[in-house]
């Protein structure tokens, strides 16, 4: 129930009172539903055996009238139905992706993409479905169930009584049912998730499938998902029809109950022939309802299956959000500090006691092992996770205290892991910033050394780019990327290993390029080629723990005699070598 | 090849054949019995439902009037029993349909899924990943129901049809005719009807695809979205995308509702009109009044089945849509194939040529032209030069993972003979090939899971050995299950250069004859690099290795140094040799060295 009320919640209110003028149509066309086969039963007294034409055309206009009535009645329910259901379904897409946009890290780190594309489709269908079938034909049922029954009491109360008598062990079994039924539709709707999934990552790792030869292993795996799809479906199956017999039963026990009990009571004149009449001809009036029972009842179990799910999503509230009190800023100016800033993940420490500071135009250089940390850093300034300890100051301001969107609009980061959109190139490099003209898109696109083979590109930068995109080498991809991050015109601007794909000649290019930047930014360098880092007014370099283990100038680290020094001379030092043979 | 984008729909060029349904017949055929039984059964439960009134009229006719309430009784038994027999009909029915069903599911589900393995990168590289997965899952489960019951039940129906017909004209032929008549009119509607329908589902059918493509990016992307607090942006998108799902649902749900209206309607119209008839145009005298009575209620029962049928036709209509783009799926070319007298590959001593190949991505525009290259069995073999300049090209063509416009590239077998790539199956070739790919890909599942996916048999010591000798073993023992902690492609467990280690140590798994490494380490810091690479050095020593780097030091003790650029081998030979040569390569590496703070010395 608390299913529907939620659902309730989520239509546009103008769309309530129209929903249930359409429920009430439901309800009146279902009593129509009586009023014809009455009219036919008048025609065939009035007109036929009284052999009396004049009533014909009258009551066929009648019935017509009702009929065409009835049926444009339903037509406009069905209509209104499945545009309130729109409706909900529309603003419940757009509730969830907006719950997505803006759902914490953390939450994506947990759930798959698989799942969430099932609750956004096949559940949100389910809402559809409820919205505009289930509602309707339960009301039809109940209705056409109770004002027959009614009628049925007026007729005789006694033989009333005795079908009536039958809707106790009705709700008796359907209860039962319920409640078995619920877990198997949840293990279902679990199967089509994992399913789901399987072909998703498939679909996504579709490189590694290849390199590996391991086709045959994932139709193994999909194909063993897909049967315990099926076979949770046939789980359903096996248990409605051990329920169906009884419920079937009881639907036919209301023409048993007529003919027989009804002939009973004619033997002993309890009731007149026409009375009778009137029960037989409307005993499916009640058995239907009966059978549509067990049909409903499936309908519904799944829908609550599968909006409890997206309730789950919609209602899940993301942990980073901005504070009540979070101040307003003009524009992010780039000084950053860290202070005493340590971080956990699922207990597992990652980062320790880290501070720094860097002026507005300073350049940052972290370095360090595979797993230190750097990453997180950045994270944990453009505030995907709180920190545990300590705090992080973006001009003066702890990160929880700006408006995330201030604050991530103010940073322009390339990732290592670069992910494109299936948009053109000028549309990826404008991604962030949708003012650009076409001229700062390609002075953007120049800067990060992309402009060279976008043009090439088959249409220039109207190609398509696919999805995180393919096609490109990596080199190329993180250019465009870079380009992106440039093209925010942010007050910090962050390299995650942007450069590590594209070569050195290029590197350099890229690098005189960010010294002549149009716009004042901090800068914040992650790699692990010290030509990157070289330059930088402070390197920090991270141990495997999280600490900083050294800072300094390039200079400085490199009297050090630590890490850094160390990976100098690997990179370095073995050019030495190479240049005295 | 057009790159097709989320908002934009792929359009269906084949107009609707037989064709289609041909082949959905073939999933249908293979269980042809069960469903024959099932329509048996339903029919008998069918004929046990026809003497449910023939006992009323008994009750009413006989038991009642004679006071009989032995017979009474006895019919009530007889009444049960027949509800009981067609209870028990029905459900084997259901159960044997419910089988049928979820086996035309599962098979069409299979044969899609088997196809999409074949298909190119092109196919995945032209599409969002969204379009595809929506054919697999979401319109697989749609067509089962009228694939199996819809069959069954159209058939019953027709059969009922045939019945009432036969029925009716028995009765009377000029008062069936009436009701007959009602036919065509209904009959002009759905012709009518039909091509707008079709049109309006399946213009239905893209707009789902491409909500659920945006969707499926939108997740995938979403740490860049954020990043770039573009969720606006993102939402006014998203909402044209549902806008439009919108709209195109409620044209096709205008145009499907007016199928069962017309039908109600022109039952109406024919009862009026037959009852008209029947009491003025015919008389009292030619057409008894029982005849009017009869003729009655076969109105409404020669146009219930012809309902049903309309609505089974309703919702074929909607699913074909489905239909045809699965279909559509798996009539993709498969490009790279196995030849049909494939061999398989015996083992190879990594020995490989490439003779005069030239090849390009897209028509018109080569990457390589006319390049020859040998290497010898256990060599190992650096590529280096700009970006896109095809080294990567390289590799993937020694995979097979394309088609070579010309020219061949061939293997030496340990048995002497050489093999084209070509001719033997693409298992055997890419299972003695390691390649470790640009981006590493991480399944969802534990770390351990993760690095066995190179060899699925390997023990839980095997896939330890191979994660120490990339010195991946520390940061994995450190987590919190160590290697069955659980980690996802998206998911910010484990950081790149991790994810890099990971997918190495699943490639040496593979234990290959030819390793490829595209990048391999460039994430990697290069004190892990080093360790990394005195780890392997033993691995590598009577292995062939392609080694792809930008980072100079990575590849400067390889054997031979292949500087890529200009759509083919533009200088070769080892370190030394080229630096003496003084061309481009040592252009490359004396602008290295400078850039790496050798000049400040």
């Amino acid at each position: 129930m608390q299913q529907i009320k939620w659902l309730w919640s989520v239509m546009d209110k103008r769309f309530h009172r129209k929903h249930i003028i359409a429920l009430v149509i439901s309800a009146v066309t279902s009593v129509m539903l009586l009023i014809n086969p009455s009219l036919t039963s008048r025609l065939v007294d009035e007109v036929i055996v009284a052999q009396n034409p004049e009533p014909l055309i009258p009551i066929l206009m009648t019935m017509l009238g009702f009929k065409v009535l009835r049926e444009c009645m339903r037509y406009y329910m069905v209509i209104s139905l499945e545009k309130t259901s729109q409706n909900t379904i529309f603003n419940l897409r757009n509730r969830l992706f907006t719950r997505l946009q803006y759902q914490d890290m953390r939450f994506f780190d947990t759930h798959r993409t698989g799942d969430l594309m099932t609750r956004m489709s096949a559940d949100a269908d389910w809402c559809r479905h409820f919205l505009s079938y289930i509602d309707y034909s339960a009301v039809d049922s109940v209705v056409m169930f109770l004002s027959t029954s009614i009628y049925f009491f007026f007729v005789n109360w006694k033989l009333a009584l005795a079908l009536v008598c039958v809707t106790p062990l009705l709700m008796l079994i359907t209860k039962v049912y319920s409640k078995r039924v619920r877990q198997l539709f949840i293990n279902m709707r679990d199967k089509l998730s994992e399913m789901n999934t399987a072909a998703q990552e498939n679909i996504a790792g579709n490189r590694v499938v290849k390199a590996f030869a391991r086709e045959e292993y994932e139709k193994e795996g999909f194909d063993k998902r897909s049967s315990a799809f099926r076979d949770s479906h046939l789980a359903i199956n096996k248990l409605w029809l051990s329920f169906y017999p009884f419920i079937e039963i009881l639907a036919n026990a209301m023409t048993l109950i007529t003919v027989f009990l009804g002939g009973l009571f004619l033997i002993q004149g309890e009731l007149t022939p026409g009375e009778l009449t009137i029960f037989t001809s409307l005993s499916w009036a009640v058995a239907h309802p009966m059978r549509m029972l067990g049909n409903l009842l499936n309908d519904f179990q799944r829908f609550s299956t599968c909006a409890n799910k997206i309730m789950e999503m919609d209602l899940g509230k993301p942990s980073i959000v901005d504070n009540s009190c979070a101040v307003s800023h003009e524009k992010l100016q780039g000084k950053v500090e860290f202070r005493n800033v340590s971080f956990a993940y699922d207990g597992q420490d990652v980062l320790k006691d880290i501070t720094f500071t860097a002026n507005p135009g300073d350049t940052i250089a972290i370095m360090g092992p595979t797993g230190s940390g750097k990453t997180t850093i950045i994270q944990l300034l453009a505030r995907f996770y709180d920190v545990r300890q300590g705090e992080i100051l973006v001009d003066d301001c702890d990160v929880r205290k700006w408006k995330l969107q201030e604050l991530r609009g103010g940073i322009g980061t390339a990732l290592q892991d670069v992910f494109l959109f299936s948009d053109t190139a000028e549309g990826n490099v404008a991604f962030g910033n949708q003012e650009l003209t076409f001229e700062e898109v390609r002075d953007f696109a120049n800067r990060a050394a992309a402009d060279d083979f976008i043009t090439k590109l088959p249409e220039g930068y109207d190609t398509i780019i696919g999805e995180r995109g393919v096609g490109l080498s990596g080199g190329q991809r993180q250019r465009i990327a870079l380009a992106r991050a440039l093209a925010m015109r942010p007050g910090i601007l962050i390299m995650d290993d942007t450069t590590s794909a594209v070569d050195m000649e290029t590197e350099q290019y890229i690098q005189q390029q960010l010294k002549e930047l149009p716009y004042d930014c901090t800068k914040i360098i992650i790699a692990q080629r010290i030509s990157s880092v070289k330059d930088a007014d402070q390197i920090l370099v991270l141990d495997r723990t999280g600490a900083i283990a050294e800072r300094g100038t390039h200079q400085e680290l490199l009297k050090n005699h630590g890490y850094y020094y160390e990976t100098y001379c690997l990179q370095n030092g073995i050019e030495i070598e190479g240049g005295n043979d | 090849m057009a790159r097709n984008k989320f908002d934009v729909d792929e359009s269906l060029e084949s107009p609707f054949d037989l064709g289609h349904l041909k082949r959905a017949f073939k999933y249908i055929s293979r269980h042809k019995v069960k469903m024959l039984l099932a329509l048996l059964l339903s029919a008998c439960a069918s004929i046990a439902g026809l003497f449910v009134p023939k006992i009323t009229q008994w009750v009413m006719d006989e038991a009642v009037p004679n006071k009989d309430v032995g017979m009474l009784g006895k019919m009530a038994l007889l009444f049960l029993g027949i509800i009981c027999l067609s209870i028990v009909f029905t459900v084997i029915r259901s159960r044997i349909m419910a089988h049928v069903s979820q086996e035309i599911i599962y098979d069409i589900r299979k044969d899609l899924f088997a196809h999409l393995q074949k298909l190119p990168f092109s196919y995945y590289d032209s599409r969002p990943a969204g379009k595809i997965l929506v054919r697999v899952i979401n319109y697989v489960n749609s067509v089962s129901d009228i694939l199996s019951n819809g069959i069954i039940n159209s058939i019953l129906e027709i059969i009922n049809l045939i019945f009432i017909v036969v029925f009716m004209f028995s009765t009377n032929v000029t008062m069936s005719l009436i009701v007959i008549a009602g036919l065509p009119i209904f009959a002009g509607i759905i012709w009518y009807l039909k091509p707008r329908q079709r049109k309006a589902w399946q213009n239905q059918s893209n707009k789902n695809s491409n909500y659920n493509a945006y969707l499926a990016e939108s997740i995938d992307g979403v740490r860049v979205s954020q990043l770039f607090a573009r969720q606006d942006v993102n939402l006014s998108i998203m909402e044209r995308l549902a806008i439009a799902c919108r709209s195109a649902w409620m044209r096709a749900v205008y145009i499907s509702n007016s199928v069962w209206f017309s039908s109600e309607m022109i039952t109406q119209l024919v009862f009026t009109v037959m009852y008209i008839a029947g009491v003025y145009w015919l008389g009292g005298a030619i057409v008894s009044f029982g005849v009017i009575l009869a003729m009655g209620q076969y109105v409404g029962r020669f146009w219930q089945p012809i309902t049903a049928l309309a609505n089974i036709y309703n919702s074929f209509v909607n699913n074909l849509a489905y239909l045809e783009r699965i279909f559509e799926t798996m009539d993709e070319p498969v490009v790279v194939d196995d030849k049909e007298d494939a061999l398989t590959l015996p083992d190879i001593t990594g020995e490989v040529h490439f003779n005069d190949v030239t090849f390009g991505y897209e028509e018109g525009i080569q990457v390589l032209e006319h390049m020859d290259l040998h290497v010898k069995a256990g060599e190992s073999i650096a590529l280096v030069g700009p970006t896109g300049a095809g080294k990567s090209t390289i590799v993937n063509l020694l995979c097979r993972f394309y088609n070579l416009n010309s020219g061949s590239i061939t293997l030496k077998g340990e048995d002497g003979k050489t093999y084209d790539i070509t001719d033997v199956t693409l298992n055997s070739l890419r299972n003695q090939l390691g390649i470790m790919l640009q981006d590493s890909f991480i399944f969802s599942g534990t770390i351990m899971d993760n690095i066995r996916y190179g060899r699925l048999n390997a023990t839980e010591d095997e896939i330890r050995t191979a994660a120490k000798m990339v010195r991946a073993d520390d940061f994995i023992s450190e987590m919190p299950q160590g290697y069955l902690t659980t980690v996802n492609e998206r998911g910010n467990r484990l950081s790149q250069g991790q994810k890099q280690l990971v997918s190495f140590a699943r490639t040496l798994l593979s234990d290959p004859r030819i390793l490829i490494l595209d990048e391999a380490t460039s994430s990697i810091d290069t004190k892990t690099e080093k360790l990394l690479q005195e780890g392997i050095q033993a691995l590598l020593k009577n292995r062939t290795s392609f080694i792809i780097a930008h980072r100079l030091s990575t590849i400067k003790n390889c054997d031979r140094i292949l500087y890529i650029s200009n759509k083919g081998i533009l200088e070769a030979g080892s370190h030394d040799e080229l630096i003496a040569k003084r061309g481009a390569y040592y252009e490359l590496y004396t602008a290295q060295a400078r850039d790496q703070g050798l000049v400040d010395e």
